[in-house]
């Protein structure tokens, strides 16, 4: 049970020393509560709290890391829906091949190249899940010719695996997967091998019991295949086993799930449910860009963490289709202020190009307060965005907030006319008719 | 190129001579004139119109003026820059009322029953009889003094300035080797050398006053109490706005204005100016001069302590908001440039962070609530909303901007709490016609924060706005009608005020004070939930600020500005600030006291996540958007609602 | 080992809220449709059945767009010119709803006429937005909607700055209203709390809470339909209304889905890529709560509606 900040601060010395780079125990108490610190930083914390401590902070859901090169990580997780916390570790998207494909060199070096940009961060795939249909190990060797990313081993048969495994020193990889008639040889080689073992079984009872056998052979790292015949089941049992591990603290199941959309009737809408909903592992059938791209997006965004503010991205934005001779707006990039913006000007039904400028999603007044909405940075704005090409009359509006940056914006922006608009949205429209002409 | 500027004000020309692109409020500057620029200069407050009768000008921003104004030549002297030789015509400027006349700053004190000079003063006189030097007795007379405090007075090691070095010579000769000396006994560390403070010649009735004053910078009052150190009694009690106004009504703006050239400079002259002609004031009730006063313990919050010290303030407002010192040393008057003893000790009190400051710390003290058995809250209900919880085991704190517009400012017709102010009103819920009291009882100039919140809570109930705050055209009223920013109502037609024109409440007006509401609910709403303790079991919420005297608890409850419970809950200090100085003047024990509630309070940044934006968003309705938070104002609308919704045609 | 399934005990629902009437239910449809009840999260049946599934709108123009993608243009063909023709197309598509979306050039005749032809059209329940411009949408959709007096259309769309004139013809001629708030829980109760001050019964209101595109704040949108269906779940009734979400608007916006050339080589190929955008957007809102999901693209339908086919199977 999670303890708040009040209550961890009562086991703490409340001395207010500043050691653990917080000013006061309280800070650092509800740091801890948080999770934001470790809670070795205080030098002079009790054993006994020490202890109450550890218990209140051990994660339901166990860290799961796939190594190779890269290294994947699933599991950690502490909340049912994102905007209560957030959601750590993105699943992650492994291609499935088969160890007897022809073209497997050709097909892994393809995906392993994918590279693809959103916003500023550059997204891959993850790694590959081996099929094992062939010569495992012979696969393994060309795979390794042409990728490094951590792999899955799709198969039972222990003499392939432990081969193809010994390639793989050093490294992390899962084997896929052990049912309740033959986990005692995959847990042994998952062992020799520290790989990470799925189990897959028909219900969570007996999988339940599967992982507690397994865990008493000594083996952590676990992932688990739920199984389901269908979207709907797989959903309930995902959440029951996410649920189960978080709010009743069930450490039988407390592991990273797999999914396997690639089995699934409509393999995009499968794996986004696995990715909203509890995935830790995502096998995905084979290298579709036109797929993969929106899927990584997907993650992306539903892995965001929600705490931040709620900003829009900025740039420039197109309002009733402008034109040249159209005005310019200038406001930040914080959600609601965006929006009133975009809606007065909108529904007015005058074109206009509103230049939404990063301001670290704070609103006009803050953000000047604060020095994130500046003229230098307005200007920069403009530049990056290349306002001057869309544009034949080179005149930006200010918020009328800020009327106070035209001075410097007049210095930043020599060829621009600035002009200081209304304060509040609401008055745009009427400005826009009037003023700007 | 350079050119001319040529002013014209009460009949008066001065002049200036500025570049091509100087700022006409420059140009004013440099011709000695002061206008007014209550916003800091940012061109947002409209204030420092002037005319321009001949001339070429440009006008960066004309926010305010409508086109007529422009036509008629009016410019912004804050937002206008000089493109020739240019002609001003400067209207009479706005003149501030002084409501702050004694009766309604006089607040009732009492000394601390447990006031012991001897034991809790950290300055004290002494009476020394030397024995002249001779021809035999060749020892100087720094040494003789100290001697002398040695053996009359007990008094090891004492240090001295070098200013008042160059005087005790002629001191010790003019009162005969019979001197009366002020020592300062160290705050903190016992073994530091205690400090000479004054010394005069002759004997001083140990019981006659030692002076000392208790200060509160406020970023809109400026207080001082003037107090007898060995009885503690105040013997007057003085406050004025604080000169920095001029420059800017919020902290933000004044910080802004002192990183301009020679802003910090003007600023720390003009509170100084203040407290000086405030001591001067309250020395001569008491037949005193400002000379006599040794020691001096000062609040306020953390931006107008950095002006006063003249240290750059512009950490505080940019991220992450780091303050230069949250408790500076000792000073004396002479380097902070009070004209009280230049030897007189000034003690700025600590701060916790840039946006809770010495007053804050210092409102806790005098309010208690770092003894307090049970859980309390300590609102400061004005622009900085500032917020303390806890009780003697803990304490948390935040500030939220919640803006000026309960001190009327940000208020198409808001105005100060002076003569002319609309105070209080009421609104007949079946006519909408209005009743209001104005301060002084003349024609309404204008509305101030207390009519505000009344206002807008009379609007609310009786349906003129709705829980959003839009204003219902549908209500069948000439008062409600379609204004410049939206809708409006008219709480007094022209003819009813001093200037003519409609008074009304605007949309405008009304997004301004349900944000400034917001903010102050979501304040103490965050900072309750962050340590887990629900709002309904506060034993106690103390309202501070001197705004905190005239609010009417029903309708700040009705508006959500302040939680729906028993209104026995709720206590109004007025200023707890000063109190809190004063308190930390008389008693060493308090000052340290004072250093150890900044030391455990706990500050809560806000803005470092979503939960106080939800809180806001949340609280940015009327009363609330979770009504179950406000079952009594959900009683007041249903007994209402009947007739409001006949009223405005929404029968089904 | 027997695991004991946790089940969450809410004590509120979901308003089941009835689009269209039938004759016999004072309009022309040939059926009307019911979204809402739930009494558990998304699709959870081992906590409670789901009496009601969620339901997919088409959305069509009263004039042919001019903006609109290409790929759209090609599903549809000629049928955009003509509404009527178009809502019959996309009944066919497997729509339970058509949206019809009028655009600022429509005079209050023309649209009148436009939504009488699109429900002779069309057995399907309508839903009727205006172009979003607060004086323009109360000009067109007070003739509508006393025009269509008993029909039960969806009324659109409501905004806090503009939701006055809408509620009142909804009210006065029976129809249902669509609130739409920015992405904010707190926005989304406030303006149903506007809506039924005004008497509007709340079996009649669609909340729309806004949703970004993938990779356009969906996240944002995501979240707060989750939360919304948690607190009505928890008891709050102002969050207890059935949700309407637009992805099809939003994903046909992005670059991702309007434009073939000149883009990444890593986004795939363009159609494919774009019916992704728009299907994987709805299916995280379905995901997350949606009871009227808007679309596009007639392949979009397909997938989203056998989604949620497999989503009701217990």
């Amino acid at each position: 049970m999670a303890l708040s900040g009040i209550q961890i601060y009562k086991m703490l010395p409340q001395t207010n020393c500043k050691e653990c780079g917080f000013p006061t125990c309280l800070a650092f108490a509800m740091k801890l509560a948080a999770k934001q610190v470790e809670l070795s930083a205080c030098p002079y914390v009790s054993d006994e709290s020490k202890k109450q401590l550890a218990e209140s902070a051990a994660p339901p859901i166990r860290l799961v890391t796939l190594k190779a090169s890269s290294e994947i990580k699933a599991g950690n997780e502490v909340v049912m829906f994102r905007h209560e916390k957030t959601f750590y570790n993105k699943p992650g998207l492994f291609i499935r091949v088969k160890a007897s494909d022809p073209d497997l060199a050709k097909k892994v070096a393809t995906a392993d190249a994918y590279k693809v940009n959103y916003v500023g961060m550059d997204f891959t795939i993850d790694g590959f899940a081996v099929e094992a249909d062939g010569e495992l190990a012979a696969a393994i060797k060309t795979i390794r010719t042409v990728s490094k990313r951590p792999l899955i081993l799709m198969t039972k048969d222990t003499t392939l695996l432990d081969s193809a495994l010994s390639l793989l020193a050093g490294e992390s990889a899962l084997i896929y997967a052990a049912e309740s008639s033959d986990y005692e040889p995959l847990a042994d080689l998952a062992k020799k091998h520290k790989a990470a073992l799925a189990v897959k079984a028909d219900s969570l009872d007996t999988l339940a019991d599967l992982t507690q056998k397994i865990q008493a052979k000594g083996l952590e790292d676990m992932v688990l295949d739920l199984g389901g015949k269908n979207m709907s089941e797989w959903l309930a049992r995902s959440t029951q086993v996410r649920k189960l591990a978080i709010k009743s603290n069930l450490r039988a199941l407390g592991y990273p799930v797999i999914a396997f959309p690639c089995d699934a009737k409509d393999e995009g809408i499968a794996a986004a449910q696995a990715i909203a909903k509890y995935a830790g592992f995502v096998v995905l059938s084979e290298f579709k860009p036109e797929l993969l791209y929106p899927l990584l997006v997907l993650r992306e965004n539903i892995y965001t963490d929600p705490q931040k503010p709620i900003q829009v991205q900025p740039g420039i934005y197109e309002i009733n289709s402008p034109k040249p001779d159209s005005a310019v707006l200038v406001t930040t990039n914080f959600s609601i202020t965006y929006f009133s913006v975009a809606n007065e000007v909108e529904g007015s039904g005058l074109p206009a190009w509103l230049v939404v400028t990063d301001a670290e999603g704070m609103s006009v007044l803050t953000a000047w307060a604060a020095g994130k909405f500046d003229a230098e940075r307005i200007a920069k704005s403009i530049k990056s965005f290349d306002v001057a090409s869309k544009v034949s009359r080179k005149r930006i509006v200010l918020p009328g907030h800020v009327a106070v940056l035209s001075g410097e914006l007049e210095e930043e922006l020599p060829d621009w006319e600035i002009r200081v608009g209304p304060r509040e949205a609401v008055d745009l429209p009427a400005f826009m008719k009037q003023a700007l002409n | 190129m350079q050119h001319t500027i040529t002013f014209t004000h009460e009949d008066k020309q001065s002049t200036a001579i500025v570049p091509t692109g100087a700022m006409l409020s420059d140009a004013a500057h440099l011709a000695g004139l002061d206008i007014g620029q209550p916003c800091g200069g940012q061109g947002r407050c409209g204030r420092c119109a002037v005319q321009v009768t001949d001339g070429n000008v440009r006008r960066r921003s004309t926010l305010r003026l409508s086109p007529d104004d422009i036509e008629q030549g009016y410019a912004l002297a804050c937002q206008t820059v000089v493109e020739g030789d240019v002609a001003i015509h400067v209207p009479p400027q706005e003149k501030i009322e002084r409501r702050l006349t004694t009766d309604r700053v006089v607040a009732e004190v009492t000394v601390p029953a447990d006031y012991e000079y001897l034991q809790d003063q950290t300055v004290r006189r002494v009476h020394l009889r030397l024995s002249p030097p001779t021809m035999e007795d060749q020892t100087d007379d720094w040494s003789r003094l100290q001697t002398g405090l040695r053996l009359q007075a007990n008094v090891n090691k004492v240090n001295v300035s070098l200013a008042l070095l160059q005087t005790i010579g002629d001191v010790l000769r003019a009162g005969e080797w019979d001197v009366t000396a002020v020592l300062e006994y160290p705050l903190e560390h016992l073994e530091q050398p205690l400090r000479l403070v004054s010394l005069q010649p002759h004997h001083v009735d140990e019981y006659s006053p030692l002076w000392g004053c208790a200060i509160d910078i406020g970023t809109t009052t400026v207080s001082v109490w003037l107090v007898d150190l060995v009885s503690g009694g105040v013997r007057a009690q003085v406050a004025e706005y604080n000169g920095q106004i001029a420059r800017g009504e919020d902290v933000i703006s004044r910080i802004m204005y002192a990183s301009k050239k020679g802003g910090g400079q003007e600023l720390r002259q003009r509170v100084l100016d203040t407290i000086n002609e405030l001591l001067e004031t309250a020395c001569k009730r008491v037949k005193a001069k400002p000379e006599d006063v040794v020691k001096a313990t000062i609040a306020g919050n953390s931006t107008m302590i950095h002006l006063l010290l003249g240290i750059p303030a512009s950490n505080i407002r940019l991220s992450p908001f780091i303050t230069a010192v949250n408790h500076p040393p000792l000073m004396t008057a002479r380097e902070v440039g009070i004209n009280a003893h230049p030897e007189a000790s000034v003690d700025c009190l600590p701060g916790v962070a840039s946006y809770v400051g010495a007053d804050i710390t210092a409102g806790v003290l005098s309010s208690g609530l770092d003894t307090a058995e049970n859980v309390t809250l300590f609102l400061d209900v004005g622009t900085n909303g500032e917020t303390v919880l806890g009780n003697r085991d803990w304490l948390v704190t935040c500030a939220c901007s919640a803006g000026p517009a309960f001190e009327g400012a940000g208020v198409v017709n808001g105005m100060r709490a002076t003569t002319g102010a609309i105070e209080e009103v009421w609104i007949n819920s079946e006519t909408f016609e209005p009743t209001y009291r104005v301060i002084g009882a003349g024609k309404p100039k204008g509305i101030c924060g207390s009519g505000l919140i009344s206002l807008l809570s009379e609007a609310f109930i009786t349906g003129i706005i709705d829980k959003a705050g839009n204003v219902n055209l549908m209500a069948s009223s000439s008062r409600v009608r379609e204004g410049a920013h939206g809708g409006e109502y008219v709480v007094a037609w022209g003819e009813e005020s001093e200037s003519g024109a409609d008074i009304v409440l605007s949309r405008v007006d009304v997004d301004n004070l349900l944000r400034a509401k917001a903010a102050i609910y979501a304040g103490f709403t965050v900072l309750a939930d962050t340590v887990g303790v629900p709002l309904e079991t506060m034993d106690k919420v103390l309202i501070g600020g001197s705004f905190g005297k005239y609010i009417n608890i029903e309708k700040a409850v009705q508006i959500g500005l302040l939680p729906d419970m028993d209104w026995s809950r709720f206590e109004f200090l007025g200023n707890t600030a000063v109190k809190g100085a004063y308190y930390a003047l008389l008693d060493w024990k308090k000052r340290e006291r004072i250093t150890e509630i900044a030391k455990r309070m706990t500050y809560i940044e806000l803005s470092a996540d979503n939960s106080f934006y939800e809180a806001f968003t949340s609280a940015l309705f009327l009363p609330h958007t979770d009504m179950s938070k406000f079952p009594s104002v959900a009683v007041a609308l249903s007994s209402k609602v009947k007739g409001r919704r006949s009223n405005v045609g929404m029968t089904e | 080992m027997p695991i004991e399934i946790p089940k969450d005990k809410w004590t509120g629902s979901i308003r089941a809220v009835t689009i269209g009437a039938t004759s016999a239910e004072g309009g022309t449809r040939a059926k009307s449709i019911t979204v809402g009840g739930q009494t558990s999260m998304p699709y959870l049946h081992y906590e409670a059945p789901m009496p009601n599934k969620p339901v997919i709108a088409i959305e069509i123009k009263s004039r042919k767009p001019d903006d609109w993608s290409p790929l759209l243009a090609d599903a549809w063909g000629e049928a955009m010119a003509d509404p009527a023709q178009w809502a019959k197309k996309a009944e066919e598509a497997g729509a339970d709803l058509i949206v019809v979306a009028l655009t600022l050039a429509d005079s209050p005749e023309d649209a009148v006429r436009v939504i009488k032809s699109v429900l002779s059209g069309t057995g399907l329940p309508l839903i009727v937005w205006g172009p979003g411009q607060a004086e323009k949408d109360n000009e067109l959709l007070v003739p509508i909607s006393e025009a269509t007096k008993g029909e039960k259309i969806v009324l659109g769309i409501c905004e806090d700055k503009n939701y006055r004139t809408i509620v009142a013809t909804a009210m006065a001629n029976g129809h249902l209203v669509q609130a739409r708030t920015p992405m904010d829980v707190n926005l989304s109760k406030q303006l149903n709390i506007l809506i039924s001050d005004m008497g509007m019964s709340k079996d009649r209101i669609l909340m729309d809470p806004t949703t970004g595109a993938l990779g356009y704040g969906i996240e944002y949108g995501y979240s707060v339909m989750e939360r919304l269906r948690l607190a009505a779940l928890q008891g709050d009734a102002m969050t207890q209304l059935p949700m309407i979400v637009t992805p099809g608007f939003e994903a046909w916006k992005t670059k991702e889905s309007k434009v073939g050339e000149g883009v990444p080589e890593g986004w795939g190929d363009w159609k494919a890529r774009a019916i992704n955008w728009e299907t994987l957007t709805a299916i995280a809102l379905v995901e997350s709560g949606a009871d009227v999901v808007v679309l596009r693209h007639p392949e979009s339908v397909k997938r989203v509606k056998s989604a949620i086919e497999e989503l009701v199977a217990v």
